[in-house]
């Protein structure tokens, strides 16, 4: 007999699509006394001995009911059922405080009257009891202490985590709108603490509940015991404790006190299974609500794109000023314009040189920084010639100027430099490095520093190839320079272009998306065909509707008069083609 | 149409020559796009370090733009203010930048400045606080009547943020 207990009373956790309220459990509890070992011993002796011992027997028999010493309950998820104790204590007014228990009493008064109460020992208490929160939970545990000493505390995590109130707690307001008052809470409540500091889930909880009391004695506090724990989430997690047997041995409840009875534990779950005509169902609705949710989304987003006409290459440029760093003098501003070369253009409503603000240096390890952040954004078109396709095309630049202006308003050239636009589209931080013209000699540099000014570049594109330039050999010999600053730029490049359509559907690996700019000419004569075909188709529907709405309104013009001219009714048909064919090119 | 998602962060601020700073931010874009969900602009708490000279936010940003073209690209501005003892605010920076462009997580620094005023105004400024502000701060983000303004530079604000494009290969556009 001792070796036919369940003793694994951890928790099993669950997870199912399905809604909570479909659960059912079945428990059964099962006295085990000597008696009534006894007694079925003695009634295996009866069946087999019919006549001795009769008397003996009957009064056995009569002791020890079978409705006493064993009970069996379906239950539902949340479902009440009062104990002895319950019914005597809500069976007075005075003692209901809350409105739950003026519900209480009400239903005590009709179970009452009803003169029927189903269960006997077996009771439950669901998640707004006011015993489910503070029924410590180690009950079932203390049969099975894993400690051989007796007197094994629980730590001090296990005793917070012991009392939390699985309850509506930590319900977050799912609108991202942040309460505005109550953010911090400054004077934190004990509970607060205890419920903010530990892991805890908001779960509901339900008890299921057994009076193990002696028979005829029962509605005692103190001889509940808990026999089952279930607890859910929102999310479809059950956790019951302990797990339901599936066909293995009872669980041993052992009830306190002197006369140490022991009950047997089963169990079981009952929930009604699904049919599979109904799995099909929900299965086709939910996938009816995706498609649906998908085709809200889409039309959220759209289909139409700026597109460009094929052979043209959209640039675009988000750029930042970020800094300049180690230059002379303070008070730093610069000036920049961009250059297109042949082939390109830009919007005429775009200006393509700007000056920043001017910003005073502030020191950064050893080098004097100045912080500008300035934006801009570029946008130009590229045209490629047919002739000098396979030619790399020119890019535009940049060309900028690094001044600085003290507080007796002198300009000084601090220094100058070029920034080849990236061919290759993505994000670029690129640092330049810069150079101003220097004259030789004391004076200069004695003008420089009392009035300010310094010999300035009369053409800025000699930063780069002079535009003048013509011939094979760049030189700048006789030209001196001094090293000044360096200058941040981070720039984000977008390349668009119709072809690259293409060479995306394609999936073409293309090292330059540049190069490919006129080369799928084939591919697009095709589509331009299919696409001047899907027009004209769409123009002639457009005409033959206009028509026939036209016809319609003719005829219904003409029926209005003839049916005022002639009041006999002798309305007629017009003889109207009935799909007028047009050829519209 | 094309959809962009950026998601990150603004993870914190250094640089600044005090540190009990929050940050007032706004994400900027063209008319051809649309804001399908997220929040575009926002504040951060008031962070005072600790240790080190970093304050640190970690403010995140969740965005989710359609668009029917690539003009007026998103772009982040930044206000960095100081909060002091005494519950006082002082602007301390504007900073901007752009999204970037390129699918991926990106680790941007933004550098911010602040206006200056006549030298009364920051003789004040080093005394009782306060100073001068951007009347419209339009001129954060076109950047063209910037030449006018004289500036100081501040601190950097760090950014985190992660990129996510879609159907922009569709329409030809590499980024």
């Amino acid at each position: 007999m001792a070796d036919s207990w369940n003793t694994d009373t951890g928790e099993a956790v669950y997870r199912s699509w399905d809604a909570v309220k479909n659960l059912r459990v079945k428990v059964r509890i099962e006295r085990v006394t000597s008696s009534a070992v006894l007694s079925q011993h003695l009634k295996q002796e009866v069946l087999s001995q019919q006549d001795r011992g009769s008397i003996e027997l009957e009064s056995l028999t009569l002791q020890c009911q079978t409705g006493d010493n064993e009970e069996e309950l379906e239950l539902g998820w949340q479902e009440k059922l009062f104990s002895e104790y319950e019914m005597e204590l809500f069976k007075n007014k005075a003692a209901c405080l809350t409105p739950l228990d003026q519900q209480y009493h009400g239903e005590v008064k009709a179970l009452r009257r009803a003169k029927g109460r189903q269960n006997q020992r077996l009771f439950t208490h669901t998640d707004h009891d006011r015993y489910t929160s503070c029924l410590p939970l180690h009950q079932m545990q203390n049969s099975s202490d894993i400690l051989t000493t007796t007197k094994s505390g629980p730590t001090s995590l296990a005793e917070r985590m012991a009392t939390i109130r699985h309850r509506w707690q930590n319900r977050r307001t799912k609108d991202s709108s942040i309460p505005k008052s109550k953010i911090i809470n400054w004077e934190p409540s004990e509970e607060f603490v205890k419920n903010s500091h530990v892991v805890s889930k908001a779960m509901q909880t339900m008890h299921i509940m057994g009076d193990l009391g002696p028979p005829g004695r029962l509605g005692h506090k103190e001889n509940e015991y808990l026999l089952c724990t279930i607890k859910t989430d929102g999310s479809g997690t059950v956790v019951i404790k302990p797990d339901f047997n599936k066909g293995r041995e009872p669980y041993r409840i052992v009830t306190e006190g002197e006369k140490r009875e022991v009950w047997r534990l089963t169990v079981e779950n009952i929930s009604t299974a699904m049919k599979p005509e109904e799995k099909e169902w929900e299965q086709n609705t939910y996938k009816n609500m995706y498609v649906r949710h998908k085709d809200y989304l889409n039309s959220l987003v759209g289909q139409d794109f700026e597109m460009l006409p094929l052979g043209i290459l959209h640039y675009f440029m988000n750029g930042e000023i970020v800094s300049a760093q180690g230059f002379e003098y303070d008070n730093l501003y610069i000036n920049f314009f961009m250059e297109l070369p042949n082939n390109w253009s830009s919007l005429p409503s775009q200006s393509l040189s700007r000056v920043t603000q001017t910003c005073q240096t502030k020191t950064q390890g050893k080098e004097n920084v100045a912080f500008f952040s300035h934006p801009f954004s570029f946008e130009a078109f590229y045209v490629s010639e047919k002739e000098s396709e396979k030619t790399v095309p020119q890019w535009p630049v940049l060309y900028f100027k690094v001044l600085s202006l003290d507080s007796w308003k002198r300009h000084r050239t601090e220094g100058c430099g070029y920034v080849l636009f990236p061919a290759i589209p993505g994000n670029h931080k690129v640092t330049c490095h810069t150079w101003r013209p220097l004259q030789m000699g004391k004076v200069s540099a004695l003008r420089r520093f009392f009035i300010g000014g310094s010999p300035e570049l009369e053409d800025h594109s000699y930063v780069r190839i002079p535009g003048t330039f013509k011939g094979e050999r760049l030189s700048r010999i006789g030209f001196p320079t001094e090293t000044t600053g360096s200058v941040t730029f981070n720039l984000n490049c977008i390349q668009q272009a119709t072809s690259f359509v293409d060479a995306a559907l394609s999936k073409e690996s293309r090292q330059k998306g540049f190069c490919q700019l006129g080369e799928c000419c084939q591919q697009r004569a095709v589509s331009t065909i299919l696409e001047a075909f899907h027009r004209a188709r769409r123009k002639m529907q457009a005409a033959r509707e206009s028509f026939h709405k036209e016809l319609n309104n003719t005829t219904s013009q003409l029926q209005r008069s003839t049916m005022k001219k002639s009041r006999q009714g002798s309305n007629y048909n017009l003889p109207f083609p009935s799909n007028p064919t047009l050829t519209i090119l | 149409m094309a959809e962009l998602h950026v998601i990150g962060q603004i993870v914190g601020a250094s640089g600044f020559p005090q540190n009990s700073l929050f940050c007032k931010w706004g994400v900027h874009t063209g008319g051809a796009w649309r804001l399908l969900s997220g929040l575009k602009e926002g504040q951060t708490q008031v962070d005072v370090p600790q240790t080190g000279d970093m304050a640190f936010w970690s403010h995140p940003i969740d965005l989710h733009y359609a668009t029917k073209g690539i003009q007026g690209w998103p772009k982040v501005h930044l206000q960095v203010w100081h909060q002091d003892s005494f519950g006082r605010c002082q602007l301390f920076g504007y900073g901007y930048c752009h999204v970037p462009s390129s699918p991926g997580h990106h680790r941007v620094r933004c550098v911010t400045w602040r206006p200056l005023g006549s030298w009364q105004e920051q003789l004040a400024q080093t005394f009782v606080g306060g100073g001068a502000q951007l009347r419209s701060p339009e001129l954060v983000y076109s950047g063209a009547d910037r030449y006018r303004l004289h500036t100081e530079a501040m601190g950097t604000v760090e950014l985190e943020l992660g990129v996510i494009m879609r159907h922009f290969d569709k329409y030809g556009v590499e980024s």
